[in-house]
């Protein structure tokens, strides 16, 4: 076990070695850099000046050695300063001589789609589990019907409507809710837990949207898993032998419905770091989504590179995890796995 | 086949799915207009009895484009799937069947496709592909397959080692014959359930390559920039949103109803 | 289930927490109010700036909140004419090539210190200085010397005369030397702290929410009336709109639908918000990569002028919010030509131009053709929607002539990088500034082709050429108009580009804010600002916990 832990750990250099080359040379791939896109096309911005920038950010220089600059600073877990966001740290905040602090760029966007992320992760678990199950139960009869309706309109529904939807009717027609943004106007001058209380409420519909098209897939896995698991032998048994039905279901049946909920879940680790640029937009969340999407339409380098690299990492860890949870729950895998 | 058609369930998919194609087949004969007829005059008319889905914001009919955006749609959404669910079943079989270090080789190449977005990896070959719908849906199927191999090798993994597995391999059967016939029928579930969700997907990340360059390019019709337009005007025309996203949805629910009906009839556990 | 119970409860305290906001009645909103100092104004940004630095930064937003905190010497005034800021008064010499600035006395910065020549000498030498990391150097290194001879009087000279230099001295930010001085200005704190001379200064950056600025009591300028601007970054149009249905923003720049079908069909935001309409400082054209057949052809180019239907493009994408131009200049100013007006659309016209060229239907698949090649092309774009409904316009006109139109929308960076900057594309829709300054040498001279200049589209007269020439040794105003007047006429007639249309910008402002000119002047209704008040009856609740 701990052999096949410190292997997998291992393998992760080198892979991540690997994914930021093939990063960085997609990145380069794809038409422009910063001088394109910052005052591209501005008369005003002569074709010297520009030339002149490429050469300050090293954008001259070949694509191997950019990488190997690039490499030795990250060396030094030095994620570097966009060039989009004035020379703003990407990762980790710095502080000058003159104690003027600069906090990092992913050190502000992080914390905010990580707490949404997870708070709709939860709330997903927490509809989708029970639905799932109903439904299940319940198998092409009405509750059934209609769950699978319910999760499918979530799924279809596009986002940007029903946001927008919810936004008017929560915080125009009606003023319950705050229709964007993380802190209402003159929030700072509020007592820390009202602070807190503030955020929440901005926190509400965003979570909502998002979790509501995780529904459909967490919800049929469940549905569908179960049902594989209750027309089997070992539950005909399980009933002869008059084990009480509740045992049956979340026993047997529930924990044979997990493996491809663990996948789905290891899958979706990385995703907790990434936002949906849609929703960040509409919400004016400034969160990693929007934060991403902009580095990547502005060739914002060392943007993009910190959040691939972070990405990265998490994937690893979430693939790593989805294994390990796999050897958990069905002991056959085990073997596996980790052979 | 006759115990997909004898499946209520599967019959109702079938028959939501095959009536969404033979619209799109005979758009050009029931579509009331020109998709692609601009009336500056009618622009974003809300449904009536001219328009039954209303006007767009160059006053072309909707109804006309839903038909016509249907063509692109539903293959997109097909033929991507397709793609990603043939890649994810043949490299998720392999790694979960013979383990060890294919099952290492595969699971790492998974992880960095996971690990560098599509649309990331979209921007960086806009620039040699030219805007085709072949290109489209070779491009969302190559980029969506990783799932799919997840979820079969995990299934896989749990199923090797069963009594009945293992007792076709010592009666001698093949590694193919083990795959196909054994393994797979036995895993199709999730594969179902990810792969008609993906149809959906398929068709929303085209309107996202229009975006970028490489999806269905204007003044050509797909349920998903049509939705997509609608984002502009959601405050004014809500009919330019609701009805491409119906249309998803039917979609989805009749696939959804064919998928639970094909498993029924070909997982040999539920008989 | 205690969790959905918990989740329920916390919910329905969340609600009840929120307050019904206590409203203005509309009535009071159009009664008349002594001005008033004070309150607090709101408006939303589509993007964040990256800094206020307006040189290095480059975005829009940045000059838009920088404008509020710095000085230039030169301004343009509500009609677009130059007029002094921090400058009382400027010559240019008889040689025309020294410029001797006078600075206004007892000038501050907001910190106390005092505003010297020196301060903008300093400004120069860092927009100069090879270190510093701003695309916008070109033309403040055409001076040749630059000096501060004593503390109100900065004097510049050129080795030839340079007409647009006013114009670029009015859109240099001068920064303080005294805090400056000795830091690295690409990565000084003070982008982000900035220490200004005019209405303003920054009071609080929220990272990606919100920008507030507060009074400059040591303003170069005066006072101005309103005490604070906060600007709420909003990306979203349709979110910015909900805010200021719901009064949490006093302004926001409306899109065409928003001003011409919303805003009609609700009157009760036409009690609260007054609408207002300004040219935009843009046009929108279809240019031609003159390079290419069949484009280098002056007939087949007008031909496509005459097929266009400009004002069913106006009326289509702009919903009628937008003017045709003629000239690369703002209609109504002085460098537009009052005697050009846009090609009238004449279908016939155009395909007669076309059959003159060589052009017609000779295999009778609906196509032109010319030698057995049909005549098609491919109009590219970047993702912008007014500009792809544009061009699915123009297909459809074109079309109409016998001409076989794509179209392809690519992302920005691409679409310079891989087609403009290399020069492989047919035709673009694209826009242009319509600056306040006439020169246009970057665009138009058949010098400016190299990849990543201006003249992308491969344009070249000797006329042209010899005018944008002069127009730089020019001065004098009234004979600057008559060079670039005669200019726009041969562009005119040349038709390298179609112009398509200038759009209006449509700012919604709550009728709390008073003081605004409306119609708006060329200059837009921002000119006077400085004059807007808001009357403390009509003020919103500044701790609005909603």
């Amino acid at each position: 076990m701990l052999k096949y832990l410190l292997k997998r750990l291992f393998w992760m250099i080198p892979m991540l070695i690997g994914i930021s080359l093939i990063s960085f040379f997609i990145m380069h791939l794809a038409p422009g850099d910063i001088t394109t896109t910052e005052a591209g096309f501005n008369p005003k911005a002569s074709e010297e000046s520009r030339q002149k920038l490429r050469e300050l950010y090293n954008l001259d220089k070949p694509v191997i050695v950019q990488y190997g600059l690039w490499l030795e600073r990250m060396s030094k877990l030095d994620f570097g300063n966009s060039f989009a966001s004035h020379q703003r740290p990407v990762f980790w905040q710095t502080t000058d001589e003159n104690n003027n602090t600069k906090l990092g760029m992913i050190q502000e966007a992080l914390p905010i789609t990580l707490l949404i992320n997870v708070l709709s992760m939860g709330l997903i678990i927490l509809i989708a589990l029970p639905l799932g199950i109903i439904s299940a139960l319940t198998q092409n009869r009405l509750p059934d019907r209609s769950i699978t309706l319910f999760v499918f309109i979530g799924f279809a529904i596009p986002g940007f409507w029903l946001a927008l939807m919810l936004m008017y009717w929560t915080g125009v027609a009606h003023h319950w809710l705050p229709i964007s943004g993380l802190h209402s106007m003159g929030a700072d001058k509020l007592s820390g837990f009202a602070q807190g209380l503030d955020t929440l409420k901005h926190l509400i519909l965003p979570v909502f949207i998002s979790a509501i098209t995780g529904l459909a897939g967490i919800s049929l896995f469940v549905r569908n898993g179960m049902l594989e698991v209750l027309h089997q032998d070992f539950i005909t048994t399980a009933k002869a032998k008059g084990l009480p039905e509740g045992t049956i279901i979340f026993r047997h049946a529930l924990r044979n419905a997990l493996l491809p909920l663990i996948t789905i879940f290891g899958l979706s680790i990385p995703g907790l770091i990434g936002g949906s640029v849609i929703a960040e937009s509409i919400f004016a969340i400034p969160g990693m989504g929007k934060l991403f999407f902009d580095a990547v339409l502005m060739r914002d380098f060392p943007v993009i590179m910190g959040i691939l690299t972070i990405g990265s990492a998490l994937t690893l860890v979430g693939n790593l995890l989805a294994d390990l949870s796999y050897a958990w729950a069905d002991p056959r895998v085990r073997k596996g796995v980790m052979q | 086949m006759r115990k997909v058609i004898a499946n209520p369930l599967a019959l109702a998919g079938l028959l939501i799915i095959s009536l969404i194609l033979l619209l799109a087949l005979l758009a050009p004969w029931i579509a009331p207009y020109d998709p692609n007829a601009i009336d500056v005059k009618a622009i974003l008319l809300p449904p009536s009895m001219q328009h039954w889905m209303g006007t767009d914001a160059l006053g072309r009919d909707i109804w006309s484009r839903m038909l016509f955006g249907a063509r692109i749609s539903l293959l997109v959404g097909i033929v991507a799937v397709g793609i990603a669910t043939s890649i994810g079943i043949v490299l998720g079989a392999v790694a979960g069947y013979y383990r060890g270090w294919v099952d290492t080789i595969m699971m790492r190449l998974v992880d960095i496709m996971l690990s560098i977005p599509t649309f990331f990896l979209i921007l960086a070959v806009i620039a040699f592909l030219t805007p085709s719908i072949w290109n489209i849906m070779i491009v969302i199927g190559l980029t969506s397959w990783m799932g799919v191999t997840r979820l079969v090798r995990a299934e896989f993994l749990s199923l090797r080692n069963r009594e009945f597995v293992l007792a076709s391999q010592t009666l001698g059967a093949k590694d193919f014959r083990l795959i196909f016939i054994h393994l797979l029928p036995n895993s199709l579930t999730p594969i179902i359930v990810s792969s008609v969700l993906g149809v959906a997907s398929a068709v929303l990340v085209e309107s996202g390559l229009s975006f970028l360059g490489l999806g269905v390019q204007a003044p050509q019709a797909s349920w998903g920039n049509i939705l997509t337009d609608g984002k502009e005007y959601i405050q004014f025309a809500w009919w330019l949103s609701l009805f491409p996203g119906l249309a998803i949805l039917i979609t989805v629910l009749g696939y959804n109803l064919l998928g639970e009906g094909l498993r029924d009839a070909l997982d040999p556990r539920s008989q | 289930m205690t969790f959905i119970r918990f989740f329920l409860l916390l919910s329905v305290l969340l609600l009840a927490a929120c307050s019904e906001s206590t409203r203005t009645p509309y009535s009071q909103l159009d009664q008349q109010y002594a001005v008033e100092s004070g309150g607090t104004m709101v408006d939303a940004l589509s993007g964040e700036p990256s800094g206020l630095i307006a040189m290095l930064a480059g975005e829009s937003s940045a000059s838009a909140i920088a404008g509020n905190i710095f000085n230039s010497l030169l301004k343009y005034d509500k009609n677009l004419e130059l007029t002094g800021e921090l400058a009382q008064s400027w010559q240019v010499s008889a040689d025309k090539k020294t410029i001797t600035f006078h600075l206004k006395p007892n000038l501050k910065w907001a910190d106390g210190q005092a505003l010297t020549s020196e301060d903008v000498l300093f400004t120069w030498k860092v927009m100069t200085d090879d270190k510093t990391r701003t695309p916008y150097g070109a033309d403040y290194k055409l001076v040749k010397n630059a000096s501060a001879p004593d503390p109100q009087t900065f004097v510049v000279s050129y080795a030839h005369p340079y007409a647009p230099a006013l114009d670029s001295w009015a859109s240099l930010h001068v920064l303080p030397k005294h805090i400056l001085q000795g830091q690295d200005i690409n990565n000084s704190d003070f982008s982000r702290h900035p220490v200004g001379s005019h209405y303003y200064q920054l009071a609080s950056w929220k990272n990606g929410e919100s920008i507030s600025l507060v009074r400059n009591p040591n303003a170069t300028q005066g006072a101005p009336k309103i005490d604070r601007l906060m600007s709420r970054i909003i990306p979203d149009k349709a979110a910015q709109f909900l805010e200021l249905m719901a009064d949490n923003i006093d302004s926001m720049a409306l899109n065409s639908v928003q001003y011409a079908r919303i805003f009609p069909a609700r009157p009760e935001l036409n009690q609260q918000f007054n609408l207002y309409k300004e040219l935009g400082n843009s046009y929108t054209y279809l240019g031609f990569n003159l390079k290419r057949k069949p484009f280098d052809d002056v007939r087949v180019r007008k031909a496509f002028n005459y097929a266009i239907d400009k004002q069913e493009i106006i009326d289509g994408v702009l919903l009628g919010l937008g003017e045709p131009v003629s000239s690369p200049y703002k209609p109504g100013t002085r460098w537009s030509n009052p005697k050009l007006s846009p090609y009238p659309y004449d279908p016939e016209k155009a395909k007669s131009l076309l059959a003159e060229a060589g052009y017609s239907d000779h295999d009778g698949d609906g196509i032109v053709d010319k030698n057995g090649q049909p005549l098609s092309f491919e109009i590219l774009t970047n993702q912008n929607k007014e500009r792809e409904m544009t061009a699915v316009l123009i297909q459809r006109r074109l079309k109409e002539i016998g001409v076989d139109v794509s179209i392809r929308v690519v992302e920005w960076a691409t679409f310079i990088s891989r087609f403009i900057k290399t020069g492989d594309f047919s035709a673009v829709v694209l826009g242009w500034g319509l600056g306040q300054e006439p020169d246009q040498f970057n665009i138009w001279h058949s010098s400016q082709q190299e990849p990543g200049q201006f003249n992308f589209i491969g344009y070249k007269n000797p006329q042209v050429d010899h005018l944008l020439e002069s127009g730089r040794l020019e001065l004098d105003p009234d004979k600057r108009m008559k060079i670039y007047h005669q200019f726009a006429e041969i562009l005119y007639q040349d038709s390298p580009i179609v112009y398509l249309f200038a759009g209006y910008g449509l700012p919604a402002i709550h009728k709390r804010v008073k003081g605004i000119d409306n119609p708006a002047p060329p200059a837009g209704i921002g000119h006077n600002s400085y004059e807007w008040y808001i009357p403390s009856t009509l003020r919103r609740n500044e701790i609005s916990a909603n």
